[in-house]
């Protein structure tokens, strides 16, 4: 079920009023009513694969009372390495067995060695990267002794499958939404209304900002032979902020949502494309991955602790694991490659962590002019970034950087049906300047003093909503196919 | 939470209201004329209504329309062919009805300014299929008797679904409720956009869940199969309807044609006028951004078309 339909907007009420009115909160059958929505919530795309869910649920819960029981540091590992093997097993095989039987069989090509092995027909269960991402955090929390195994399954299964973030995070972490589903939860007037601006929020950058920008992308990133350097330029940039609309309103809608039901996830994005360098890009983007890889992968691998080489070594490591978590394509590695070289200086020059507030570029004449330049100097490095993500192969890739930074030719770019290209660039000008004003808080989109300056913004919102609806267009997020 | 419930109720009704008054400030909102079966129960448009046709979102296709008496929308006041005149007439649905630009750039004016000496009646009526155009020629003889030629609009893949003529449920759209509705500019913009064509589909979701996920498998005949009804209801109408054969048109797109079709319409001695190819040889989009309908460029393909066609076939003679 996607956020963004019809029939989410009739699941949320009745979920929402069964859920509080039922039973006096009862928190057992709250929780029951969790589990049954997330799994009619993920059973509408295909009832099939939440088999795999309870699986990984029953698996994960058992592990970690196994865990918890058991002292023999031996036997531990061993349960520990069961759940992983298990977990990364079940996403190998569904994400990446066609990837490595194609990759070995092209290798073997290059070598001069014709060798056949037959790819499968797998379809990729929604959200797979997601909810295994956080299975495995709990059960190494557990192992590492940082969390109490919980031994109420209904309450573990909730935690796995509760359905705002179950297909496309924020991924979040048992010892933050664990305690949340074992504690009495009251419905609070503030956390409901702060919800319901999120999910409006949301939908705005959605339906509006990335549906609206996909069918301009397709067109230039299909046809990008045909297209002058501005046009691909155009087609880049349209593409940051197709991608930052659709997952960050993602994910503001899955907050929103669960502030409904009175539990509180963790922020996925702060205002990214407001960055001074790349470090503090990647502290605002896809925050939940981020920290889950640095967490789970960079700290464990030694951080920046041991020699600088050491230390350069695991930030490529986490860059190109966390491009290959994307999709199984090696256009996310030279993805998540790309990034680990931005990132390189100014982790050298231990400036990464430089920018810790929020960028205030009308502070004063030098931050207008500094600042102003930093950011629209890290966004074109991002936005070069996304053509890697954006293409089919890395041969399209580079062709198309290639026609973008080094044949400049500035051409009018007519869209194939016709659409009035000064609509989208009022659009994308609003929305960045609207993002400016709201930076300070990601939770608040709203947060105005003037209640009539509030309700100017949502009838704009909503009204934008009728500016840019289009039927025909397919409106799955784009995150969900990883 | 009853005062969370309260205040949604209430923001939703000031933003409603603030939405009709936006789209009634910019005017986002088709204005569609009223509809009625006159005499002879040929299905029209009230005479006398002026108005803009809006199609897409954000007013990116205007239209000015003027019904005339007779209930077509065209720049003559009223159509009075005589035997010496000489006249053409095209009979279509909303392809011909033309409400996608301005009564005065019509396609039917368009090869009306060619020939000096030439009035292109048009008889367009969104939802028109042949058997409604049958029954319009046929109710209105004493004009087509006069009319030197006639092109009728044939789209194969939507006009031959049936085989007689009935009166359509369209005119159940000037009941009292939908009146009302119509006066509600944002609900009008809401359904034009396709906002609520989601919400009839939930229906259908809702049973293929409840079936097991399965896709609704939706009875569709074969297509050669839906092919063969068409050309059946085709020589139907044509027994019910005959037509000479001589002075009559069929203006169509040859892609969307099954071959039997074509094949029985050349057999048979039908004139064709096959617009397809050269929409498909032009450079330029030949339909709205939005919508279906020809845009500028694809309705002057037909025009010039039809000019050659009048030209190449001496038609301007009586």
């Amino acid at each position: 079920m996607l956020f963004n339909s019809i029939d989410f907007a009739i699941f949320l009420p009745i979920v929402f009023v069964l859920y509080w009115f039922v039973n006096n909160n009862n928190l057992k059958l709250q929780n029951f009513i969790i589990i049954v929505a997330s799994y009619l919530f993920y059973g509408w795309w295909d009832w099939r694969f939440l088999s795999l869910i309870i699986f990984s649920t029953l698996i994960d819960f058992s592990i970690g009372n196994l865990l918890n029981k058991e002292k023999e540091e031996l036997k531990r590992k061993v349960y520990l390495w069961t759940s992983i093997i298990i977990n990364l097993g079940f996403l190998g095989f569904f994400k990446y067995y066609n990837f490595f039987v194609d990759s070995f069989v092209n290798a073997f090509t290059f070598l001069g060695k014709d060798i056949e092995v037959s790819s499968l027909n797998i379809i990729l269960p929604v959200g797979i990267s997601f909810y295994t991402f956080q299975t495995l955090s709990y059960t190494i929390d557990v192992y590492r002794k940082q969390l109490d195994p919980t031994k109420d399954i209904l309450a573990f299964s909730a935690f796995v499958c509760f359905f705002p973030q179950l297909v496309a995070g924020p991924i979040e972490r048992a010892s933050n939404l664990l305690p949340q589903i074992l504690k009495k939860r009251k419905f609070s007037f503030n956390q409901g209304s702060d919800g319901l601006k999120l999910i409006l929020w949301g939908l705005f950058k959605k339906l509006v900002i990335a549906d609206s920008l996909s069918p301009i992308v397709d067109d230039i990133f299909n046809n990008s032979e045909t297209y002058s350097s501005s046009t691909l330029f155009m087609g880049a940039v349209f593409f940051a902020f197709q991608i930052y609309g659709d997952f960050s309103g993602y994910s503001d809608i899955a907050i929103g949502t669960s502030k409904l039901f009175g539990i509180e996830l963790m922020s996925n994005f702060k205002f990214p494309y407001f960055s001074r360098n790349i470090g503090e890009f990647w502290r605002k983007w896809h925050i939940s991955l981020s920290s889950w890889f640095k967490d789970y992968l960079y700290f464990p691998l030694g951080g920046s602790r041991g020699s600088k080489f050491q230390a350069i070594r695991n930030i490529f490591t986490v860059f190109l694991v966390s491009g290959f978590w994307h999709g199984a394509n090696w256009t996310f590695v030279i993805w998540g490659l790309f990034h680990a070289i931005l990132f390189l200086p100014s982790f050298i020059t231990k400036s990464n962590r430089k920018f810790l507030d929020s960028i205030n570029i009308l502070k004063s004449v030098k931050s207008f002019f500094i600042d102003g330049y930093r950011f629209i100097q890290t966004f074109l490095l991002i936005t070069i970034g996304w053509v890697f993500f954006r293409s089919n192969t890395i041969t399209d890739a580079f062709h198309y950087l290639k026609r973008m930074l080094f044949t400049f030719n500035a051409e009018l770019y007519l869209h194939p049906r016709g659409y009035r290209m000064i609509d989208y660039f009022i659009l994308i000008a609003f929305f960045v300047f609207y993002e400016y004003i709201i930076r300070e808080d990601e939770r608040k989109p709203f947060n105005f003093k003037s209640k009539y300056i509030r309700f100017l913004a949502y009838v704009l919102i909503i009204f934008s909503f009728l500016l840019f609806y289009d039927d025909g267009l397919d409106r799955s997020f784009l995150y969900f196919q990883f | 939470m009853f005062k969370l419930i309260k205040k949604v109720v209430f923001y939703s009704i000031l933003i409603l209201i603030s939405l009709e008054l936006l789209v009634r400030v910019f005017h986002l909102q088709n204005e569609r004329p009223n509809r009625y079966a006159d005499e002879f129960g040929v299905e029209k448009w009230i005479p006398n209504q002026i108005e803009y046709s809006i199609t897409g979102k954000r007013k990116q296709n205007v239209g000015k329309y003027r019904i005339n008496s007779i209930g077509f929308n065209t720049v003559y006041d009223t159509y009075n062919p005589f035997v010496d005149s000489v006249e053409i007439a095209i009979v279509g649905d909303s392809f011909i009805e033309g409400f996608h630009e301005d009564y005065t750039n019509s396609l039917g004016q368009q090869v009306d300014k060619v020939f000096p000496n030439l009035k292109v009646l048009e008889f367009g009526y969104a939802g028109y299929d042949l058997a409604d155009e049958l029954h319009l020629i046929k109710a209105y003889e004493h004009y087509f008797k006069n009319i030197n030629h006639t092109f009728i609009y044939l789209r194969f893949t939507d006009d031959l679904e049936r085989n007689h003529y009935v009166e359509s449920s369209r005119l159940d759209l000037n009941s009292p409720i939908r009146t009302v509705a119509k006066q509600i500019k944002s609900l009008v913009y809401a359904k034009d956009i396709g906002l609520f064509s989601s919400v009839a589909k939930t229906p259908n979701r809702i049973k293929s869940f409840v079936k097991g996920n399965k896709i609704l498998k939706i009875k569709k005949e074969k297509e050669f199969e839906k092919n063969l009804k068409r050309l059946e209801n085709f020589k139907k109408l044509m027994r019910t309807y005959p037509i000479e054969k001589s002075k009559f048109t069929f203006l169509l797109d040859e892609r969307l044609c099954s071959a039997p079709f074509l094949k029985y319409l050349a057999e048979n001695n039908f004139n064709v006028l096959d617009y397809g190819e050269k929409m498909d040889a032009s450079k330029k989009q030949t339909t709205l951004v939005y919508d279906q309908h020809w845009s500028k460029e694809g309705r002057k393909i037909v025009a010039n078309l039809i000019s050659d066609y009048i030209c190449n076939k001496s038609l301007m003679i009586k």
